[in-house]
Parts: structure tokens; sequence; C-alpha cells
């Protein structure tokens, strides 16, 4: 059996718009059980107003906020490591804040329902060892499907990720592989994550067209309406 | 980095955590992070794009008519002035990397009243300072619309008037990426600068063969170069600007003396070539006609009607980014000042909806307008300069006395070098400048002075900020 591409358990970032009213649907916080959680709570200021000043006046409140956020995890039984961090620039927080806590995985939040069927679709060079493995540590334990996702050019990953989730125990039949026919896109993986209720997928690289109209992930997220788990790359 | 770990039911490592500085956070005492997200492109372009906008396309015009030539020789006088006090603002700030900039290291260092001195009158010069680049871009935009053939009698005050009421709306209601927008603004005026004034140069020199008149130097004397000097100060107020956002600035103790100084070297630079380009091309009495856009008739006479447009272009953007940096410190500055309750705490309250903090941008905006209405660039001008030497001097004066005391607290990681020489000689200029202003702009500093003292004694008497950090 290969070594684990991962820390065990896995780690997820879990960032809030936290004086928005954001909160996390109870099925993602039950997805999550497997892995430790650290909750980002997030408050995104302009550039006129100092975060100290947003932090004396609202810092009491984000810090409760988050407090609740992550006693809903920790019903679930798992360490959860709290965050709260006013910014003037969302990515380059939750950036940081990934990289300080060492996580694997950053989620894109979104509202769900029951979540039954994954979605991985494998573009360009990812780490697919770690994306398979995180799945393997978020599923192994529960009901419903995963369904790898090729793409020209990503066969071998496919395959590759397959064999990686039977050697970690997954029942094979329900592990489905399925094939794209021409390049990915974007569009492509949210229409095919429409029919999904949550995506695993690997950070792409920064690109010029991501620092425009957002990363990949963001866009999935927000065109397929689910939450998105962005694997990060290894450091 | 500290991992605050409060709701896991006391893990060994949920000790009470300080403020940690990591360069990209600080984290507070109660363990909220607040992210630095300006770097020294990001501290240059605040510096550059607040003070370019006066120096260039207000003053070369107001200033060679006063001083002639010599006038290149007060922008210089300037420059020097400023890097004296940009050298001991630098080192403050490293060691006290917080918003809030010279009323942070007045109040710290040289305690409460003359902390609440300067807090309260630098918002106001701040306040000045705004109306004045607003007059600016009134000029500006109505020399725009002479160009496109509107005829505009009168139209600069109202044109100043309506941009000031829009600017303070837009910061109002928040504004995305702005800092991105004044990173790209701040990149195409030195561009546009840099072609026009690398034209002009070559052209005084006589490499285009044009013929120029030669002008004595000093056609008044020497004293009008100093009191040009004073007046022409104003453009560069910019620098202390960058230690109002000390608290956003990404690896503060590297980003902030560089940002500091570095935007003193270049709009220092470029001002001094300026007014060489400028008195060399129309000579000094043509440029003191044309007034607060000379520079226009400068590239007209280079460059026809295409230099006109880009320069009328640039003095625009120019003059809108020197107004808008402005009002958002004159907020910072009222922030800082309410937080210590030298003023009521409500000045610095924010609404969550924009996130913005209205009453401070209130305070900067609404007086703003008003001083507009007068309408009288020289002593708008030098009332902030006033405003701004008084800080500037106590800056210096501040250094000195701190590295004289030498509390445990203060380690700064930039020093100035050959100190106390240079904050000493920060001090007399900053202070000696100020008496080469007119009497009007001295009496209404003064009087400004005296109601911030009387202020402080009234409301803000039982505050103590020496060596509180």
């Amino acid at each position: 059996m290969t070594e684990l591409a991962i820390r065990q358990p896995p780690k997820v970032l879990v960032p809030v718009k936290v004086l928005a009213g954001g909160s996390i649907p109870d099925a993602l916080v039950r997805f999550l059980a497997p892995a430790e959680v650290v909750v980002l709570g997030y408050h995104v200021l302009p550039e006129q107003t100092p975060t100290e000043q947003a932090d004396e006046q609202y810092g009491e409140q984000a810090r409760e906020a988050v407090a609740d956020i992550a006693a809903a995890f920790e019903g679930e039984g798992r360490a959860v490591e709290t965050r709260v961090a006013f910014t003037h620039d969302r990515d380059e927080t939750i950036e940081r804040v990934a990289a300080e806590t060492d996580a694997t995985a950053t989620l894109v939040p979104n509202p769900t329902g029951e979540l039954d069927s994954i979605l991985v679709p494998f573009r360009g060079a990812v780490d697919v060892s770690r994306t398979a493995d995180l799945v393997a540590a978020l599923f192994s334990e529960r009901e419903g499907s995963v369904t790898l996702l090729g793409f020209e050019g990503t066969t071998d990953a496919v395959d590759t990720a397959h064999t990686t989730l039977l050697e970690r125990g997954l029942d094979p039949e329900r592990v489905h592989t399925e094939m794209a026919e021409g390049e990915s896109s974007v569009r492509e993986i949210a229409e095919y994550a429409a029919d999904f209720d949550v995506v695993v997928m690997g950070e792409g690289g920064p690109s010029l067209l991501a620092s425009v109209i957002g990363d990949d992930a963001e866009r999935v997220a927000a065109e397929s309406f689910g939450p998105v788990l962005v694997v990060r790359n290894r450091d | 980095m500290v991992s605050e770990t409060e709701t896991d039911g006391g893990a060994p490592d949920s000790a009470p955590v300080e403020t940690v500085e990591s360069g990209e956070a600080t984290v507070t005492e109660e363990g909220t992070e607040l992210e630095r997200s300006i770097g020294l492109v990001g501290g240059l372009a605040i510096g550059v794009g607040t003070m370019i906008g006066a120096g260039i396309f207000v003053f070369p015009g107001i200033a060679a008519g006063r001083a002639g030539p010599a006038a290149a020789g007060s922008f210089a006088i300037g420059a020097l002035i400023a890097l004296l006090v940009a050298l001991p603002a630098s080192e403050l700030a490293t060691a006290m990397p917080k918003s809030g900039g010279g009323y942070y290291f007045i109040s710290r260092s040289l305690g409460s009243l003359p902390g609440a001195v300067v807090g309260i009158s630098i918002w106001l010069g701040l306040v000045f300072a705004t109306a004045f680049y607003l007059v600016g871009f009134g000029n500006y935009a109505a020399e725009m619309l002479q160009q496109v053939g509107i005829s505009t009698g009168g139209v600069i005050v109202p044109l100043a008037l309506v941009f000031g009421v829009f600017l303070t709306a837009l910061n109002l209601l928040g504004t995305e990426n702005a800092a991105a927008l004044q990173n790209y603004v701040v990149g195409l005026l030195l561009t546009i600068l840099v072609l026009f004034l690398g034209y002009g140069g070559l052209d005084a020199v006589g490499v285009f063969g044009s013929t120029q008149t030669p002008e004595a130097f000093m056609p008044f004397g020497p004293m009008p170069m100093f009191t040009t000097a004073a007046l022409v100060f104003t453009s560069y107020l910019g620098f202390a600007q960058v230690a109002t956002v000390a608290g956003d600035i990404k690896k503060p103790s590297r980003n902030l003396p560089l940002a500091m100084v570095g935007s003193v070297l270049i709009v220092g630079v470029l001002y001094v070539a300026t007014i060489f380009v400028a008195t060399s091309a129309m000579g000094s009495e043509a440029l003191r006609m044309a007034g607060e856009t000379a520079i226009v008739d400068v590239a007209d006479k280079f460059l026809g009607t295409a230099g006109v447009v880009a320069i009328l272009l640039a003095g625009l953007l120019a003059t809108v980014s020197s107004a808008n940096a402005s009002i958002l410190s004159t907020s910072r500055a009222v922030y800082a000042v309410s937080k210590d309750r030298v003023l009521p705490a409500w000045t610095g309250r924010m609404n969550l909806k924009y996130g913005t903090p209205h009453v401070a941008l209130a305070m900067a905006g609404g007086p703003t307008l008003a001083l507009v209405a007068l309408g009288e660039t020289e002593v708008l001008a030098e009332v902030a300069s006033f405003l701004h030497l008084v800080m500037y001097g106590l800056i210096c004066v501040a250094l000195l006395q701190l590295r004289r005391e030498d509390p445990d607290w203060y380690d700064p990681d930039f020093r100035v070098p050959l100190s106390p020489l240079v904050p000493f000689l920060g001090a007399i200029a900053s202070f000696g400048l100020i008496l080469f202003m007119q009497r009007e702009s001295q009496i209404i500093g003064v009087a400004v002075m005296l109601a911030a003292a009387g202020w402080y004694k009234y409301y803000a008497g039982d505050v103590r900020l020496k060596g509180d950090l």
C-alpha cells in the first residue's frame, strides 16, 4: 500500500464571511467530520477603512460568530481551530492562513443538502495522490458515490486515483470513472458539477485569467451552486 | 506564527496571546488577525500619488512667477527638508508600525498635549490640502472644457465642489480595488511625465536647436526662493501619509522607510526637472501669466495639441489622485485621534453595510468643501504646509526625545544615519520654513493650533498617551 500523500487526519480550512451572516450548512459539517477543521471568520473591508478600526467595533461580534460555527464542528468530535481576520484582500488572507495552518484543502462554501455524490475532476497538472487521499479520508466512512472525471490528457490521473481509492478501502461499486470529451474547462466542470453534491478539485496554478475573474474553484462553485473543496498543492 | 485554539477546551497551547507581528498580519491581544495588504509598490504609490498632483500641475506657474528660475531651488529646498523629516519618520514608523502616523509618534513620545494639537491640526491640515488639490482639479477641468470649446467663466470652484462631493460619496460607499487603480494611475502619470520632461529637458539644453532666451536664475534675489519654498512645500505632504497606513504595510520595517524616502526622492527629482524645463521653455513671466495650469502651455509649446491633451489628462488624474488620497488620510487621522478619545468615540464609527468610516469621511469631506468655496490656492496650500510642518518638526523632536530616553519598547528596525544631526536639522528646517510664509497663513495656522490645544484642555485633558503603545 502506498504511503498517504496527505496528513492524517486531513485538515480543511473553512473560510466564512462572518459578519455577513455566513454560516456552514449542517450537511457540510457532517461531511467534514473526518477532518480537522480550521474555521476562518473573515471580513473584507474597503481600502479606506483601517482593519484596526473594524476590529475595535466588530471584533467581538466576529469572534462570537466564529465560535458558534466552531461549536457545530466540535459537535462532530474533532478538534477545531478558530481564526478571525479583518482584511482588505480576502484571497491573500485565506492563502496565508492555509499556509500557516498547513491545510490540506480549502472549502469554498455554498448552501447544500446531504452530500452523497462527489465529483472529482482531473485537469492539467494536479496532485493526484493528494486529491485521492483526501477523498478517501472524507468518504470511506459514509454512504454515497465518487465520480472521477477525466479530460483529454488526464486519463492516467483518473486511473491512478481509481487505484488509490480502492487501495484505501472504498467499495469498487461506489467509485465511477467518466471521461469528458475535449479539454477541460471551468464551464465543462461546472456543468457536470450541477449533477453532484460536492466537487473536490486541485488548485489550478496562478493564471492571468484567474486574477481577473476569480480562480477556477470559485467559478465552479458559483456556476454549479454547490460547495467545492480545493486541494492545496504541496509546498 | 501563533495559532489561536480558544475553542478546543483548554489545549496546552491555548495560553494568552499578545500582539504579534509577522510582517503579513498583526495578531491582536484578542486573537484577531489584521491583514497587511499594501506592498512596497502600493506604499510608493500612496506617497507619490498624494504628492505629485501639486508640484507639477499646480505650482510651476505660481512658483516661477514668484522666484523665477530659482523656483527649481525652492523645490530642491522642499525636497531636502522632506528628506530630513522622512528619515526620522521612517525610524519612528518602524518602531511603531501603527496606523495614525505622525500623531501616533508624537503622542506616544512627547505626550498627550502635543499629540492632541498635532492630531487635530493634521486633520485640518489635510482638509486644507484636499481643498487645495480640488481647486487644482477645478483648474484642469475648466481648462479641459475650454479645449473642447466650452466657454468657462468662473466654473473652477463649482467644478471643484462637484468633484469634492463625488469623491467623498465614492469613499463613503466603499471603493473596490481603489489601491490597484491608484497604482496604475501613478504609473501612467510617471510615464507621461518622464516622456514629457525627457523631451523638454533635451530641448532645454539645446538638442533640438531652438534658441532659448537666457534668464537670470534669481531675478528677484534669493529671498523669494525661500518664501516660494514655503509655499510649494505642500507638494511634499504625501510621504507622511504612508505612515498613516503603516498598519496596512507588509514587512513594515523594510517597506515603510523605502516608501517614504523613495517617494520623496522620486517627486523631488520630477519637480526640479519640471521647473527647469518649464522656465527654460517659456520664461517665468509667461508661466506666471498662465497660473495654475502653466504646465499645459509648456506642453503646447513642445508638442502641440497632443501634448496639451496628454498633460491635461495627467493633470486631472494627478489632482484627483492627490485629493482622494488626502481624503482617505484625513479619515485615518480622525480615527487615530478618536481611538485615543481625544475626539469623541463616535467620530471613529464605521458602518457595516458599506464597511466605511462614515463619520470620519464626512469630517474630511465637509470642511473641505467649505474651504474649496474660498478658492484661494495659495492660502490653502500654505496653511496645509504650516500644519504639516509643525507635525514634521515635532516628529524630529520626538525622535531626539526617544533616542535620549531610550524606553524599553523603543526598538526600531531602521535607524536614522547621522543622528542627532539629521533630526536636529529636520526640526530646525521644518520650523524655520514656517517663518517664510505669508502672514495670513501663519495667523490661520496658529489659530488652528490654539483651537486644538483649547479643545484638548476642554475635552480630553485627562487623556494620557505617553508611552501607551
